[in-house]
């Protein structure tokens, strides 16, 4: 069909329909140009206002000068203190800083730069003998650092990796959380700044901080740090970092905590955003049982990424995607697909989608394991994008899947629901499913069924539909249309009679070339 | 061309030259302009005359002119030169859009067309500024001005609703909602504003009206790929405008046009595509509105009139309404009894009527009302959407949408009863009812195949269709006859076979209606019962049981031709076809005057041929005839040619192009019946079938084809003996087909009846040049069609002639022809070879060559005996090589042989496949060994050395496989 180019594109997502290495990278859809608001629940990037679990009660860490002082702590008062000799205005600048960048609406983050304080500030992170100076510099570094990338870039410059590194070890334990916490937020930045931070050996010293006594709370920021340490393509983290990394990921996905559970997912989810060799590194961990259970969990905070790690996986190579249906993947999968969230059921469809593109061994797991009765529901009633996912996911189905299944696939309602979709305001799904059509004629046509299935595609209103295609303004779709129709719905009826419009007879003789033939 | 006044006096001369009516002044005058539109100013002469001339047909003129050159010329095709220089390129963009929004209407228009043609290709990267310049317009307050910019806009960005999404097309629209949504919104806000202050100034709406219909247009274009990040922030702005502005009602706007859509109609239709639009993909975010439009746009169905000019309107808020009723999350919006019955009664009934425009079609345009009606090009109909609501309620509410819909069927069959005269159409409407709710599953063979039910289909057509039928007055209520008719047509799969068996003879007396509508809707229903399968894959129907109405029914037939607007209705005439099928030999005894009258209507169809479809089912009529009548009795022939050849000729005097294909295959299957002799009738036509002008239509290459094969097969002695002048044009006609690449397999079908019909004595003296034109063509352009047919060909040469002649014909080409022939074509291409008559026949052709070629066994050739066999062995045990090579994916599926789409093929005038070899070899796997056996004992043991040094052991079992069962044994 000449569709081939523009399907192709999306193609060369799935596995094994894609040689060019280079296309693998767009697996995510996001990846592209979004029109669309950032996804609502993915986790953040960056953090401000975060409640330090380990912080004790202010009044006994240090006296409060200004309950409500910060209206009247002019940013000139602040940078005074803080340029001062005297570690108690040092304190008390560094406080109000913190305090006036922690306010909800436009923190002054660009005055606090400009004034030149990030040094002096990192300078007090060193500062092992005044904790609370330590503490509030800390704090209001970690503020600054949550702005834009260039608030964050500024932290960088000035220094602050490496002390915040080695405020990690500080024995107190809310100073090095609040250090975990800014790190955080400079991993979250992108590639550039997370690499920095891998460069200046952090991951050690964060893994130094897990033990079994580590609080839970403590735990909770750590694990979001490490996730933002896997995060961000183009390039993504190092191989060597992500093997450091692991080991540990894995042993927080197996605590119940359910914050640390929804982070240690997301990070999972990043590694295996990427290339196979990525995917690889993931699965020989063996955590993908685990996964596959959590993608059962009953808090939509963890289920989500469970569930992008292990759709991240399925489009991997045929072997990973086998070791993700060995884990059980297609018997959590059925009730994942009917969860109440539209964005949870979307994921689903887009994870089966991948295992439909395997070969027919593992569509006839998907077949078995009863996928085909929640992906028909879905292409009746879902929500759109889950509902476009899903029709890719016929689509794949039928290019691969055996005529039998192909025949199991369309007995299950599967053909009447993407004829349905055909009316839908999107160019590529149409053509999509105009192509898991023209797949199903082609396994008709093995069984000698074309005529039957064509009067089942009329009979479902699908003759209507790819007619009124044949006007569609794109040329692509009214082609793909018109080949259909022409092949498989002309039946006996007339063709128009096309002829060229151009004395005795026609000669024949051969030219006279000097000929020898080599064929 | 310097920009001056004499030029632009000289261009304007010209300019007006090209609106001259006399195509000698006005032909010259065109050409000269595209002559010189190449060179350096020559737009901006044309953007000068369009702002400046004192004359206004020059300006518009030359408008339309610069329109059309930017449409030939703007783009850059690769690899071509540039056609406008790049000083034009910048004058043109930084003046065009100031000139544009200062012309009048009719000329901003055009240069609106060459904005967007531009834009297209520049936009964004090479006119980065296009956007801001047009933004900043929308402040200028002039609404002449601010609908040109929107206008542009439309033009510019409709193309977002039917792209596929792409990271190239995302970023561009991104780049248009940045500079784009804020200030469109904030236009929109404004303009409602100046609606509320306008509100009595009726000219001032008509601007605004249009104004907001043209932004909502582009709401629907900037919304189409995915929700945008700043439409959902707005989203509230958005939907309650356009809320309000579906429940709006200006008595100003209110036209009394009935046919032409108004500017409130256009608004509000394109406000509930917006809302389909959001409800369809957007879901989630537009939940909160959904219930909300529901309410206004059944509102604004209830209230909204029958006029023709609403129509669009009320076609896209019903399906607005099916297309959401349907979703389960809304199902509670339609739940309650009185929320249905209200729909139903206030949307779907009114929606069904029967309108005086339905009225007027039936009676002055049937073919249009047939069309509508019968082929479902009803589309944007009211009628069909009414029906998708149904189809869409009864998803979740089938039970009680079908009471509710009882009750008024019966009370419009009551309304009707009492004063049938009076109250038609209601019973139309009731049957229209009836149909749409039962109606799950449809198709043209079968009609109706999924029904309701809960509706009984034979009550309702014992007690209401079947009355109709039976009433002797055949032309009373034609419409309601016509309803009968169809209903008894597309619910044939539903009703008993006794009921199909009773309305048979009623469906015949209403050929004879006079009502067009009326007499075809019987022609077609007789003919969709009549293809209908029973048990045992035969007709349902049978000939024994259609005995007692043969006569009435072909009687009616032919009259049902005669009523004036009926001479060449295509119904009709398949009606005709399909009961010579069903009937058969029935229809033997009254062939002599239905020939006739076929004859006659050939004649006269044939000064002017205008309905394909019926000319098609007129020949096949005809072909069914002559086959009927011939199988009893083939001497019959001769009187079908007596009485067709006439009108032949004439078709083929007057050259009638669209009829020829048909009259080859006519003639094909009459000379096909003839035991082998061949009429002179048909040798003096001969050397007319040889004009170069018949082949050069690649409609009448097949037939063609066809008919001289048959010609070759009854008379190959006879045209060797007394035509044998025509022989090097009928192998001119050979050397013209195989010259192409989408016929050279009718120029090798041509080829094959040659070698195997005419006396070999008498092409001798062509053989060596046929072989040439066969070698030049392998060498220029090899395709895998070509391969497939030339390996047939030889082999058929070969079974003919024998292997030696082949090898013989080769090697005096060119020395070592034959082995190169064998080594790079036959051997390694022969598991392309497909059908199994052709295999056969290859089979059959290498046999020989094996084994009656002392060359293989000799010369240097002896090294490609054992490949050959091997690849022989393959073309019996291996699945056929169906591969063809990269380079040829993009040859045209109609070079594929089989595959003739530019061919009116007749059903019924069929070829029987023709096996030239036939049952002299049954088994050609047993010929093998036979054949290995004789040569074995000829020269005994070369062959099982042979076989013994390069035959690999898979074949080798096969092979002995066949020893086996020839019982035979090498020596």
């Amino acid at each position: 069909m000449p569709t081939k180019n523009v399907t192709d594109e999306r193609l060369g997502k799935f596995k094994n329909k894609g040689k060019d290495p280079a296309k693998l990278r767009e697996k995510r859809i996001s990846e592209c140009v979004e029109l669309r608001k950032a996804h609502k629940n993915e986790s953040f990037m960056k953090r401000r206002n975060v409640t330090l679990s380990s912080l004790p009660d202010e009044d006994a860490l240090s006296p409060d000068y200004s309950t409500d002082a910060v209206s009247v702590y002019s940013i000139e008062d602040i940078i005074k203190d803080v340029n001062d000799h005297n570690k108690e205005a040092q304190t008390r600048g560094c406080q109000a800083a913190r305090k006036l960048l922690s306010q909800e609406s436009n923190p002054p983050l660009k005055e606090i730069i400009d004034a030149g304080l990030l040094s002096r500030f990192v300078s007090f992170l060193g500062m092992n003998d005044e904790p609370t100076l330590q503490f509030e510099a800390a704090w209001a570094l970690t503020n600054i650092a949550s702005g834009t990338s260039w608030h964050t870039q500024q932290v960088v410059e000035s220094g602050a990796v490496p002390a915040f590194i080695s405020l990690l070890a500080s024995p107190m334990l809310h100073i090095s959380e609040q250090a975990v916490w800014a790190l955080g937020n400079i991993a979250g930045d992108g590639s550039a700044s997370r690499d920095i931070l891998i460069e200046c050996n952090v991951i050690p010293a964060l893994l130094a901080r897990i033990s079994p006594d580590t609080p839970v709370g403590y735990l909770r920021n750590l694990t979001w740090t490490l996730s933002n340490l896997c995060r961000n393509k183009n390039p993504c983290p190092p191989l060597s970092a992500v093997l450091q990394m692991l080991p540990s990921l894995i042993q927080l996905l197996h605590l119940s905590d359910k914050d640390i559970l929804s982070d240690a997912c997301w990070a999972i989810s990043y590694l295996s955003d990427g290339e196979n060799e990525r995917i690889d590194v993931v699965v020989k961990t063996g955590i993908v049982p685990r996964l596959v259970e959590l993608m059962g969990h009953r808090e939509l905070s963890v289920m989500t990424p469970a569930l992008r790690s292990i759709g991240n996986i399925v489009s991997g190579s045929d072997q990973q995607t086998q070791a993700a249906i060995d884990a059980g993947v297609l018997n959590i999968l059925p009730q994942v697909m009917r969860h109440p969230k539209a964005s949870v059921q979307k994921e689903a469809a887009w994870a089966l989608s991948n295992i439909a593109a395997g070969p027919c061994k593992q569509i006839q797991q998907l077949i078995t394991c009863g996928l085909l009765p929640p992906l028909v529901e879905q292409l009746r009633n879902g929500d759109f994008k889950t509902q476009r996912e899903a029709v890719w996911a016929v689509t794949n189905f039928t290019s691969g899947g055996t005529v039998e299944q192909v025949v199991s696939l369309v007995q299950s309602g599967a053909l009447e629901a993407i004829i349905n979709l055909l009316q839908v305001k999107d160019s590529k799904v149409i053509l999509v499913i105009l192509d898991a059509v023209n797949n199903v004629f082609m396994a008709a046509e093995k069984l000698g069924e074309m005529d039957k299935l064509s009067l089942l595609v009329e009979e479902l209103g699908g003759l209507d539909r790819i007619e009124m295609l044949q006007n569609h303004d794109n040329e692509m779709i009214y082609r793909a249309a018109h080949n259909l129709i022409e092949k498989y719905f002309c039946g006996n009826e007339v063709e128009e009679v096309k002829v060229d419009s151009t004395e005795d007879a026609f000669e024949f003789r051969t030219a006279d070339v000097p000929r020898t033939f080599e064929f | 061309m310097e920009l001056n006044d004499a030029n632009l006096q000289s261009l304007t001369e010209f300019l007006r030259k090209t609106l001259d009516p006399d195509p000698t002044v006005r032909r010259p005058a065109e050409k000269f302009l595209e002559s010189v539109e190449g060179n350096q100013n020559y737009p901006l002469l044309l953007l000068t005359l369009l702002e400046k001339s004192q004359d206004n047909v020059i300006r518009v003129c030359a408008a339309v002119t610069f329109k059309n050159y930017i449409k030939r010329n703007w783009r850059i095709v690769e690899d071509e030169p540039n056609k406008v220089s790049d000083p034009d390129r910048t004058a043109i963009k930084a003046n065009i859009i100031n000139l544009m929004l200062s012309s009048p209407e009719q000329i901003q228009k055009q240069l609106s067309d060459a904005i967007s043609i531009i834009g297209r290709e520049d936009f964004p990267q090479k006119w980065p500024d296009l956007l801001t310049e047009m933004v900043t317009r929308f402040r200028s307050g002039d609404f002449h001005i601010i609908n040109g910019v929107l206008r542009t806009a439309h033009s510019l960005f409709k193309r977002y609703r039917h792209e596929f999404k792409s990271n190239e097309l995302w970023s561009e629209i991104k780049l248009v909602l940045d500079t784009f949504a804020l200030p469109l919104t904030e236009l929109f806000k404004a303009t409602i504003e100046l609606c509320q202050t306008h509100a009595t100034d009726v000219n001032a709406l008509k601007v605004l009206f249009s104004s907001l219909t043209l932004i909502s247009k582009l709401f629907y274009s900037l919304n189409f790929q995915d929700l945008p990040e700043f439409f959902e922030d707005n989203m509230e702005t958005w939907m309650t405008n356009f809320h309000g502005l579906l429940t709006l009602d200006n008595k100003l706007l209110q036209t009394d046009d009935e046919e032409e859509a108004g500017l409130l109609e256009l608004l509000k239709s394109q406000i509930c595509d917006n809302a389909a639009l959001y409800a369809q993909k957007y879901d989630e975010e537009f939940q909160p509105y959904l219930p909300r439009f529901v309410t206004a746009i059944w509102n604004l169905l209830v209230s909204t009139g029958q006029e023709v000019k609403y129509d669009l309107l009320v076609s896209n808020a019903i399906q607005f309404l099916a297309s959401v009723c349907e979703r389960p999350h809304y199902k509670h919006l339609f739940e309650d009894q009185n929320t249905l019955t209200s729909i139903c009664e206030k949307v779907i009934v009114p929606n069904m009527e029967f309108r005086s425009a339905d009225e007027e079609a039936f009676e002055d345009n049937s073919e249009e009302y047939i069309r509508r009606d019968l082929e479902g090009s009803d589309i944007d109909t009211r009628r069909r959407a009414a029906c998708d609501l149904v189809r869409g309620l009864c998803k979740f509410f089938e039970g009680p949408v079908t009471a509710i819909f009882s009750g008024y069927v019966n009370s419009m069959l009551t309304e009707y009863a009492k004063n049938p005269g009076e109250n038609w159409k209601h019973k139309d409407a009731a049957i229209y009812l009836v149909t749409s709710l039962a109606s799950k599953a449809q198709t043209q063979k079968h009609g109706i195949t999924q029904a309701n039910e809960l509706v009984n289909l034979n009550e309702f057509f014992v007690n209401h269709i079947l009355t109709d039928l039976k009433s002797p007055n055949v032309n009373e209520f034609p419409v309601l006859k016509a309803d009968a008719i169809k209903y008894v047509m597309i619910f044939r799969s539903q009703l008993p076979k006794e009921q199909l068996l009773q309305a048979v003879p009623l469906l015949i007396s209403h050929l004879q209606a006079e009502s067009t509508v009326e007499h075809t809707y019987a022609a077609h229903a007789l003919e969709r019962l009549f293809t209908m399968r029973g048990p045992n894959n035969t007709t349902l129907i049978t000939a024994a049981e259609m005995a007692p109405f043969t006569e009435q029914l072909l009687n009616n037939l032919f009259k049902a031709l005669a009523f004036p607007g009926s001479a060449e209705n295509e119904y009709i005439m398949k009606a005709i076809m399909r009961s010579f099928s069903l009937l058969q030999e029935t229809i033997v005894p009254y062939i002599p005057t239905l020939i006739g009258q076929l004859t006659h209507k050939l004649l006269l169809v044939s000064k002017n041929p205008s309905k394909p479809h019926f000319n098609h089912y007129l020949f096949e009529s005809l072909c069914l005839s002559v086959r009927i009548t011939c199988k009893a009795n083939p001497t019959t022939v001769s009187s079908f040619e007596e009485a067709l050849f006439p009108v032949f000729t004439e078709i083929l005097q007057n050259d009638v192009q669209e009829f020829l294909p048909y009259v080859f295959q006519v003639m094909s299957l009459l000379l096909e019946i003839h035991s082998n002799s061949i009429p002179s009738t048909y040798m003096a036509l001969f050397p007319h079938l040889l004009l170069p002008v018949l082949w050069e239509r690649t409609g009448n290459i097949p037939p063609l084809v066809r008919l001289l094969q048959a010609y070759l097969e009854k008379g190959g002695a006879t045209i060797a003996g007394s035509a044998a002048d025509k022989i090097p044009g009928l192998l001119g006609v050979f050397q013209k087909l195989i010259a192409s690449k989408a016929n050279d397999h009718q120029g090798f079908y041509l080829l094959n009846s040659i070698i195997e019909h005419m006396p070999p004595e008498s092409i001798t003296q062509y053989r060596k040049q046929i072989f040439i034109l066969l070698f030049q063509r392998l060498q220029s352009s090899k395709t895998t069609k070509f391969i497939k047919s030339f390996l047939v060909f030889i082999n058929l040469y070969c079974v003919k002639y024998g292997a030696i002649a082949l090898q013989e014909i080769f090697d005096s080409i060119q020395p070592k022809m034959f082995g190169m022939v064998l080594e790079k074509i036959i051997i390694p291409e022969v598991q392309k070879v497909s059908g199994a008559v052709e295999k056969k026949i290859c089979a059959v052709g290498i046999i020989k060559i094996l084994t009656e070629c002392p060359a293989m066994m000799d010369t240097e050739y002896t090294k490609l005996w054992t490949p050959l066999l091997q690849a022989l062995i393959g073309l019996f045990e291996l699945p056929e090589d169906d591969s063809i090579p990269d380079d040829e994916h993009f040859i045209d599926i109609e070079d594929t042989p089989g595959y003739q789409t530019a061919f009116s093929q007749l059903a019924f005038a069929g070829k029987k496949e023709h096996d030239p070899i036939g049952d002299a070899v049954g088994n050609p796997k047993i010929l093998l060994a036979q054949s290995l056996h004789k040569l074995s004992t000829a020269c005994p043991g070369r062959v099982p050395s042979m076989l013994s040094t390069s035959l690999n052991a898979e074949a080798l079992q096969y092979l002995q496989g066949y020893l086996q069962a020839a019982t035979v044994q090498l020596v």
